[in-house]
């Protein structure tokens, strides 16, 4: 009867914890078949890569407790490399074979940059915005959590990188395409199977790449790394005192989450049909954090499902500029509200409310059968 | 020769309102661990006071700094006590609760006063300029140095010689002994909050002359300030100083010989880079913890 219910080391059943992962990506496949409209398509596709990158930050933040303000720069990092690739593909239709990119003419540059030139090809630039961001990350993370640097630090050190990188690619305007980002971008080609924003085929690679990182994530948090992960979280001197490389582990998940938030950002970029410096930016790191929290940081449906569902009812009320002026400031109410009361946001709502019912159940269950009947039945 | 001097002026001007903003940051992070990313809103409620103030009333920058102080001070006294008071055991939380509220106040703002920019004058008494060691200073960059100094005096006087500072040195070494010999600590922390959102106020009052007075103008000061805090080591009022006029010299010497946004990214580097050798900042001793 134990070996059944219960898991030796203490973890919830599996069944348990990956269902709400197999029921959401399922619905996030069925949509289109309720969806009849590209334009809403779209539009959803862009909130689910926006789940992507939520659970990116519950990856690092629930689960790590490293709270990255910045997770938006590996977004962003990863969203240029595909604009990049993309954009060097337009050269021959805008400037004729062997020119530049037409944002580069503009500002009179004679040759393509160094960092350009591996972006002709495409197979480079997909490694690239899953790979650089995590090496950046990795090394940002060396100097962070070798010199045992804590809490709100990590927090201040990522949201400054991030707001740095972000006036550089603004100032470096003749290689980056400064504040309008870059703009015109070819379509995705794989195989001879292109990718147009409003098509069928990139939703399905968005909902592909949901339920790709959802599973990964979840993975890793079954492994035995990710659970010393949620140790040192819990308390990080006690698993030093074990003999575990701290630092390693955190260096480890906080590269994890920003490969996974550069995959959300190619995406992006794909989805949007541009990359900007606001993909990059305060405000949307910001969002991100808003999203985790209200979804629950420790639960990755729950981080997923937050950003959709708030990012998509602020697009709905978008349609009037005054009416989106007032949701910010519901929204930062909100934030506040959450963080006082909620902390393991909605989805720690649903559970304690699942375990309340069960309870109830069980419990006028037990006045029939017994009591020793209703403790094996929440064990 | 000159032009160096020219420089050093340069970066003493920037080191002075980086220390206005950076201090009532240092004191709330050092004395009640709380990282207050509100703290650019607040710099921005001042700068607004300062404007209304003189829109409405007619006042000048230096009759109505005292008001503005008190306003901020009470606005963030509201805020600590209902908001942060709830979340003394939740540094981490400090950090979303205090952003959420920096959200709500930049678009309070931006909904009532909308989001084009506004101008401050500066005071006529202070708008023409100084001779210093034969080169000509506005006035108005130093009554900046001097206020920001004269802030700092009066901050590590009321730290160190006054009653409530003695009681916040005390919560902050061990609160619940220090509750045992009769301190509020309610009290003394909502204080110590009211009164460096009352730096903060004044900050952006005093920088408002210099700078267009906009909604998201505090975004921009508080990482500054933040790398300020860093570079000086929290609990070290002393380090905060240096570190600004540090930090101050460094981006103006910089900024001359490239431009703002590459001293902006080589001070950040070279920070994360010294945070690898010396996690508690330049200018703390180690203390146990």
């Amino acid at each position: 009867m134990t070996s059944k219910t219960s898991f030796p080391t203490g973890l919830p059943r599996l069944g348990a914890q990956i269902a709400p992962i197999l029921i959401v990506c399922a619905i996030v496949f069925a949509l289109p078949l309720v969806l009849n409209n590209d334009f809403l398509l779209n539009k959803v596709a862009r909130y689910l890569v926006l789940g992507i990158l939520t659970v990116s930050l519950a990856l690092s933040w629930g689960f790590g407790g490293i709270l990255n303000l910045g997770q938006a720069m590996s977004f962003g990092i990863g969203s240029y490399a595909m604009a990049m690739a993309l954009k060097l593909k337009t050269i021959p239709v805008h400037t004729g074979s062997g020119g530049l990119p037409d944002f580069m003419v503009w500002n009179n540059v004679a040759r393509l940059p160094w960092f350009w030139q591996p972006f002709k090809s495409l197979s480079f630039a997909l490694a690239a915005g899953i790979i650089v961001p995590a090496l950046v990350a990795a090394a940002l993370g060396w100097f962070i959590f070798r010199s045992r640097v804590t809490g709100v630090y990590v927090s201040i050190i990522t949201l400054a990188t991030m707001v740095v990188l972000n006036l550089v690619i603004i100032d470096q305007q003749s290689f980056t395409g400064g504040f309008n980002g870059i703009t015109d971008l070819a379509q995705l080609e794989i195989f001879g199977f292109a990718f147009d924003a409003y098509g069928r085929a990139t939703f399905y690679l968005v909902a592909s790449c949901v339920a790709l990182s959802l599973l990964v994530a979840f993975a890793f948090t079954r492994t035995k790394a990710g659970l010393v992960v949620q140790a040192i979280r819990d308390h990080e001197g006690r698993v030093r005192y074990f003999g575990y490389d701290v630092a390693a582990y955190q260096i480890f998940v906080f590269a994890l989450s920003a490969a996974i938030a550069g995959l959300a950002g190619m995406l992006y970029t794909i989805v949007m049909e541009f990359a900007s410096p606001t993909f990059l930016g305060v405000q949307l790191s910001l969002s991100v954090v808003v999203w985790c929290a209200v979804g629950g940081r420790q639960s990755l449906v729950g981080a997923f499902l937050g950003a959709v569902l708030v990012a998509g009812m602020q697009g709905a009320l978008s349609e009037s500029a005054a009416f989106l002026e007032t949701w910010t400031l519901v929204m930062g109410a909100l934030f506040v509200l959450v963080v006082l009361f909620l902390p393991k946001g909605l989805a720690g709502l649903t559970k304690s409310a699942w375990r309340w019912i069960v309870r109830r159940r069980l419990a006028s269950q037990g006045i029939a059968r017994g009591v020793g009947q209703t403790r094996e039945g929440s064990a | 020769m000159d032009q160096f001097f020219e420089q050093i002026i340069t970066g003493l001007s920037i080191g002075s309102i980086l220390l206005l903003v950076a201090l009532g940051l240092s004191i709330i992070y050092g004395s009640m661990g709380i990282i207050n990313l509100a703290h650019g809103e607040f710099v921005m409620l001042g700068a607004y006071t300062a404007w209304l103030f003189q829109t409405y009333f007619g006042l000048g920058l230096l009759a109505s700094l005292v008001p503005i102080f008190i306003a901020v001070a009470v606005i963030g006294w509201i805020i600590e006590r209902l908001v942060l008071s709830l979340l003394h055991n939740r540094p981490l939380d400090t950090i979303l609760a205090t952003w959420g509220v920096g959200i709500m106040l930049q678009q309070g703002i931006r909904l009532m006063f909308g989001s084009e920019l506004r101008y401050v004058q500066m005071p006529p008494s202070l708008s023409d300029s100084v001779d210093v060691f034969g080169l000509s200073v506005s006035s108005y960059r130093m009554f900046l140095f001097i206020v920001a100094i004269a802030l700092f005096a009066a901050t590590w006087f009321l730290m160190n010689r006054t009653t409530i500072g003695m009681k916040l040195r005390a919560i902050m070494q061990d609160r619940s002994v220090a509750a045992s010999f009769g301190i509020n600590s309610r009290r003394v922390y909502g204080l110590t909050f009211g009164y460096g959102a009352g730096l903060a106020g004044l900050a952006g009052a005093l920088v408002s002359p210099l700078k267009s007075v906009s909604p998201d103008m505090g975004t921009g000061y508080v990482i500054d300030a933040f790398m300020v805090v860093v570079l000086g080591g929290v609990q070290s009022l002393g380090g905060t100083v240096a570190s600004a006029f540090i930090l101050g010299e460094l981006s103006g010497g910089i900024a001359f010989l490239q431009n703002d946004t590459v001293a902006k990214a080589l001070v950040l580097i070279a920070i994360v880079v010294l945070i690898r050798f010396r996690p508690e900042g330049l200018f703390t001793t180690r203390v146990r913890a």
